[in-house]
């Protein structure tokens, strides 16, 4: 009897995510949790928005993510002034051409961090929303795709809210988690205070995976089996957050299909070809968060993240576990 | 986020934890306290507030182990003086040396019941319970006691298996000494603070974990080799030369008992009856030769020759003429002369308690105690008793035993005879008191009045009616005058109260009756006596012995009958077998009279037993010994011939079948049958499928019951504990549960193989020791 997914494959995917994860785990010191959730967001083929203060590791993870599997990492900074080609790319004309030719932007690349993203205006921010939905931009009537695998790392800061444009929720629900990096430890902070680099280019990374083998995870994700109990417990999250008196709107159709995705690609990365509640449960808070606001007046956008996510872990934990 | 949680420990042989042995042990040890002091019910020593106070102590502590810990520290600092006081004092007060120890060993269970035992402590109950169980047996010789040695020897295996278990787990003396060094800064008593297992202890739960850890093959080993070990003993036990343990120990003699019936040496009217109210069992009988048993056996055991205030009495001086001197032998030779043909054995197994007086049904040829005796018996009475009421069951075989109404007597003829020269000393003789009435004048007249009206009704011709015309018109007038009852009025007024009863339409019961019978014979200038004992009994079907209750008792009249030169059986109560000759209804015995007082009730299957345990504990040789031996040998080899038989017979059938000519009908045969197996296996196989289905409710949850069976499984294992190592058995189990759960059907492997191994994952997971932080 052959099992849902290859053996073979099960046990290739697996040992590709071990030695990503011990890639990244060796330049970004203690952050195994952060480290796991963004293998997740990339074998599920999602993006990632990490909210945190500025210096606390979010453009060396995305760099070291980008080296480990030999992937072309670009970076970009969002200002109020950045326009939706300098990022998507513009179309020139070319005298010796006697043609207009496509000069891809920096979102050409597999792993792109987009840093600060909410300082850049709505329109800027827009340019992202189909490159990020489908991988591909267009420009002028020519749709150009980007890199495969392609990642989104963007980043905002919570604290400074000053001359910013909050993401839009169409926006916010594209991302596939959002993350925080979070103070590392007194002991790890020591080991990377021992480190002589200061910029993340400095970080001497070899890649251990290859772009095919990445591509091979994200193809899997799809074949992993979800079981009925499953899906309705996934429902029954979505659900409850939809009747939470606590958030202005719960979670939509697309949200409860990025828990599902995550929870396939959890599943994978642990070898298995088939999802448990815990993969459901484990990336819930994680998958869900960004999706919710609070009806309550915050004063900053970091407690009311906790307060969502407070929120939200009651549900879950509320909600039946299949057994 | 992390990995699921991988340790490399390997998974080792299940086990309970200290905390639960702590708490086996604690239980185990009430069991052991509770068993040994219940046998108190059946030791008939006065120790019942003892025994209860225990009961609900120790009962206490297995239902909330905590509460020993709430007992002030005054009543452990008091334990010894006031133990030590209430022994002196028992002792002291009450003068019995044994009953004395029962109650201190009581007591000293008790203390040990309320209070955290150490491993000593358990010990010592073992040792007090011990000795309960011994002195109850060897005293009482009882059935129970059969039961409650082997029940009592398991359990105590059980605490001395988990006291060696604890005492290999614990291996931390610092905690203790730490905790000792707290018990001196507190108000209780260093040993006696609550221990953690105590806080924790769930009966349930502990009985679910034992079940879960225990290994089926050691409990079956176990369980074959304690069959084995009592199977074995029984065996020495049949095989043995028996003794007497009381006779040994000397046991009996520290302990004095009191008679529970009334068969005394003084009755009063009323007292038999309550013996009525009571259905133990009495008496049981074995007999050599069914049909020598009577159809309605009057079981003398005393004779009352003295009416005196009331009631009926042995005399004083009966007692002193009729009664031999004091013997101390094992055997006694009767008066009955040998008959043709092999000799009728009766042995008789008399309970406890009922009376000092031997049952008898009249004179005997020889008489065998099996142990020496000290007795008075008395050849003119047919009365034998024993010098103290026994406290254990008394048994003692008789041999060639009359039966009928008539009790030769010739000293008693020849007093009878010479009464005119003796009695006129003042009514000292003996044959003047079989005839005193000791009544007042009007009560005299009152008697010879009815007299007259008997005599009226004896038929004409008879100037001088004998003692049995007497006897029947007597009868035949009480029982017209009188109706039965148990419970008797007796009208009030001036004189005799039995007087007032005859002159009353009061119905009475047999002592009424037979007193009265005796009153109206003696007043016609017969000699007349009641003897009490007890009358019928029933056939045990099981154990083929005639079996005697407390509620057989009853009492009759005895009348001198001079033309035979005898005593003659007078019941006033006995319809149409008053005066009966020889031969005739009050004499019919054998299998027609066994069948009709056949008992095959659930009584009489409890009494076979204890019929059973008695002829095993009683020898008077070693014929039933070696028979028993016999028997035994005989059903094992036949059972064992018997099977090599038919083995041997299947062998040589199938050899034949094989050889025979093989054609196609007979192939055709043999491959339809192997179809139709084949058929039956898949169909049974189909139902199970269905009977699995339809136990997980499929239909009701609508998920698919594989999904549901591992998900319990699941559950169970996840209860039993969520660290596993890695590659250990139980991860592959709860992998292969956790897809047959959750992940595509086409992907399961074979679900029962899967829940086969769970099952003996689970109670390997269970197993592990849980360390508590």
């Amino acid at each position: 009897m052959s099992d849902f997914v290859a053996s073979s494959a099960l046990a290739e995917s697996r040992q590709a995510v071990d030695r990503l994860r011990a890639a990244m785990q060796r330049t970004i010191k203690g952050k195994d949790d952060v480290i796991e959730q963004v293998l997740v967001c990339l074998v599920a083929g999602g993006h990632v928005l990490i909210e945190d203060l500025p210096g606390l590791g979010k453009t060396s993870l995305a760099y070291a993510l980008a080296r480990s599997m030999d992937c072309a990492f670009s970076r970009v900074q969002f200002t109020s002034d950045l326009l939706p080609s300098d990022v998507t790319g513009v179309a020139i004309y070319d005298e010796r051409e006697h043609a207009f030719v496509f000069k891809p932007g920096p979102v050409f690349a597999n792993v792109v961090l987009a840093d600060e993203i909410n300082r850049a205006t709505p329109k800027t921010q827009s340019a992202l929303l189909e490159v990020m939905d489908r991988a591909r931009v267009t420009v002028d009537g020519v749709s150009h795709a980007v890199g495969a695998p392609f990642m989104v790392f963007a980043t905002q800061n919570p604290v400074d809210y000053e001359g910013t444009f909050p993401l839009p929720e169409s926006q916010m629900d594209r991302f596939l988690m959002r993350l925080h990096m979070g103070y590392p430890k007194a002991q790890d902070e020591l080991e990377i205070l021992r480190t002589a680099r200061t910029a993340y280019d400095a970080i001497a990374v070899n890649a251990v995976v290859t772009k095919e083998e990445v591509l091979k995870l994200q193809s899997l994700v799809a074949q992993v089996f979800v079981e009925d109990s499953v899906l309705d417990y996934i429902l029954r999250i979505v659900t409850a957050t939809r009747t939470e008196a606590e958030f202005k709107a719960g979670v939509s159709v697309r949200g409860g299909l990025a828990l599902r995705t995550a929870a396939q690609a959890r599943a994978l990365m642990l070898g298995r070809d088939f999802v448990l509640p815990q993969d459901v449960r484990a990336l819930a808070v994680a998958t869900l968060t960004h999706r919710l606001a609070s009806l309550r007046q915050m004063s900053n956008a970091l407690e009311e993240l906790r307060a969502v996510a407070a929120a939200l872990q009651r549900i879950v934990a509320n909600v039946e576990y299949p057994t | 986020m992390k990995l699921e949680t991988q340790q490399t420990r390997t998974p080792r042989r299940a086990q309970l934890t200290l905390e639960e042995l702590r708490q086996a042990q604690w239980i185990l040890g009430g069991l052991l306290i509770l068993l040994s002091g219940w046998t108190v019910l059946y030791l008939e020593v006065n120790a019942w507030i003892l025994m209860g106070l225990t009961t609900i102590a120790v009962g206490a502590g297995l239902v909330r182990p905590d509460w020993p810990a709430r007992v002030p520290r005054l009543v452990h600092s008091l334990a010894f003086p006031v133990i030590v006081v209430f022994f002196v004092s028992d002792f002291w007060l009450k003068g019995e040396v044994l009953p004395a120890i029962v109650r201190l060993d009581i007591l000293l269970l008790l203390y040990r019941g309320i209070c955290y035992r150490q491993r000593r402590d358990d010990l010592q109950v073992i040792v007090l319970g011990l000795f309960l169980i011994v002195v109850a047996g060897v005293l009482t010789v009882s059935p129970a006691f059969a039961v409650q040695i082997v029940a009592f020897t398991g359990c105590a295996l059980a605490l001395l298996l988990v006291i060696t278990l604890a005492d290999g787990v614990a291996m931390k003396p610092a905690a203790e000494a730490k905790k000792s060094l707290k018990g001196l800064i507190t108000w209780r008593a260093p040993d006696r603070e609550q221990p953690a297992w105590a806080e924790r202890l769930v009966t349930t739960r502990l009985l679910r974990r034992c079940w879960v850890v225990a290994d089926g093959r050691v409990v079956a080993l176990a369980a074959v080799f304690f069959t084995g070990v009592v199977t074995v003993s029984a065996l020495l036990f049949l095989a043995i030369p028996r003794f007497q343990l009381d006779n040994s120990l000397f046991l009996e003699h520290f302990i004095a008992k009191k008679a529970r019936s009334g068969f005394n040496d003084s009755i009063k009217f009323g007292e038999v009856s309550e013996i009525q109210q009571d259905t133990s069992v009495a008496l049981s009988v074995d007999v050599s030769d069914p049909k020598a048993v009577p159809a309605s056996p009057y079981w003398r055991m005393l004779v009352l020759d003295e009416y005196q205030d009331g009631g009926f009495r042995l005399s004083p001086a009966l007692s002193r003429g009729a009664f031999g001197p004091e013997r101390k032998e094992a055997i006694l030779l009767g008066d009955a002369r040998p008959r043709s043909g092999t000799p009728v054995d009766w042995t008789f197994y008399l309970e406890s308690g009922v009376s000092r007086y031997l049952p008898l049904l009249g004179q005997f040829q020889e008489l065998r105690f099996r142990e020496t005796q000290t007795f008075r018996p008395s050849m003119e009475l047919g009365v034998v008793a024993l010098r103290a009421e026994s406290a254990t069951m008394t048994a003692y075989r008789v041999q060639g035993m009359e039966f009928s109404e008539v009790l030769l007597d010739a000293g008693f003829a020849e007093r009878w005879r010479r009464r005119t020269e003796v009695g006129a000393i003042a009514g000292r003789a003996e044959g003047a008191l079989q005839r005193r009435l000791n009544l007042a004048a009007s009560d005299m007249a009152v008697l010879a009045q009815m007299r007259d009206e008997i005599a009226r009704a004896i038929p004409a011709g008879s100037a001088a009616p004998t003692a049995v015309e007497f006897g029947r018109a007597a009868s035949g007038w009480l029982r017209t005058q009188h109706g039965y009852t148990l419970t008797p009025t007796i009208p009030p007024g001036i004189g005799d109260a039995l007087v007032r009863w005859l002159k009353s339409k009061e119905p009475g019961h047999c002592e009424l009756f037979a007193g009265s019978l005796v009153l109206l014979a003696r007043e016609a200038g017969f000699a007349a006596r009641v003897v009490v004992g007890f009358k019928g009994g029933s056939w045990n079907g099981y154990s083929n012995n005639f079996t005697v209750r407390n509620s057989d008792a009853h009492a009759w009249a005895e009348m001198w009958d001079e033309a035979r030169g005898a005593w003659w059986r007078v019941d006033p109560l006995a319809l149409g077998l008053i005066g009966a000759a020889p031969g005739t209804a009050g004499g019919v015995s054998g299998e027609a009279a066994i069948a009709a007082q056949v008992d095959r009730s659930w009584t009489a299957r409890l009494d076979s037993l204890r019929v059973f345990w008695y002829r095993r504990i009683v020898n008077f040789d070693a014929r039933s010994q070696v028979e028993t031996l016999q028997a035994v040998k005989t059903a094992t080899e036949t059972t064992g011939l018997r099977l090599r038989e038919a083995l041997e017979q299947a062998l040589a059938a199938l050899k034949a079948w094989l050889v025979g000519p093989w054609d196609f009908r007979r192939a055709a045969g043999v491959l339809g049958s192997l179809g139709l197996g084949a058929i039956l296996f898949g169909a049974v196989m189909v139902v199970r499928r269905l009977a699995f289905n339809f136990r997980w409710g499929q239909a009701a949850r609508k998920i698919d019951p594989v999904r549901r069976e591992a998900g319990r499984w699941l559950e169970r294992l996840r209860q039993a504990g969520d660290n596993v190592a890695a590659g250990s058995e139980l991860a592959a189990v709860r992998a292969d549960l956790e897809r047959l759960r959750f992940g595509a059907a086409s992907s399961w492997r074979e679900p029962q193989a899967v829940f086969r191994r769970a099952r003996e994952a689970v109670r390997m997971r269970v197993r592990r020791p849980i360390t508590r932080s």
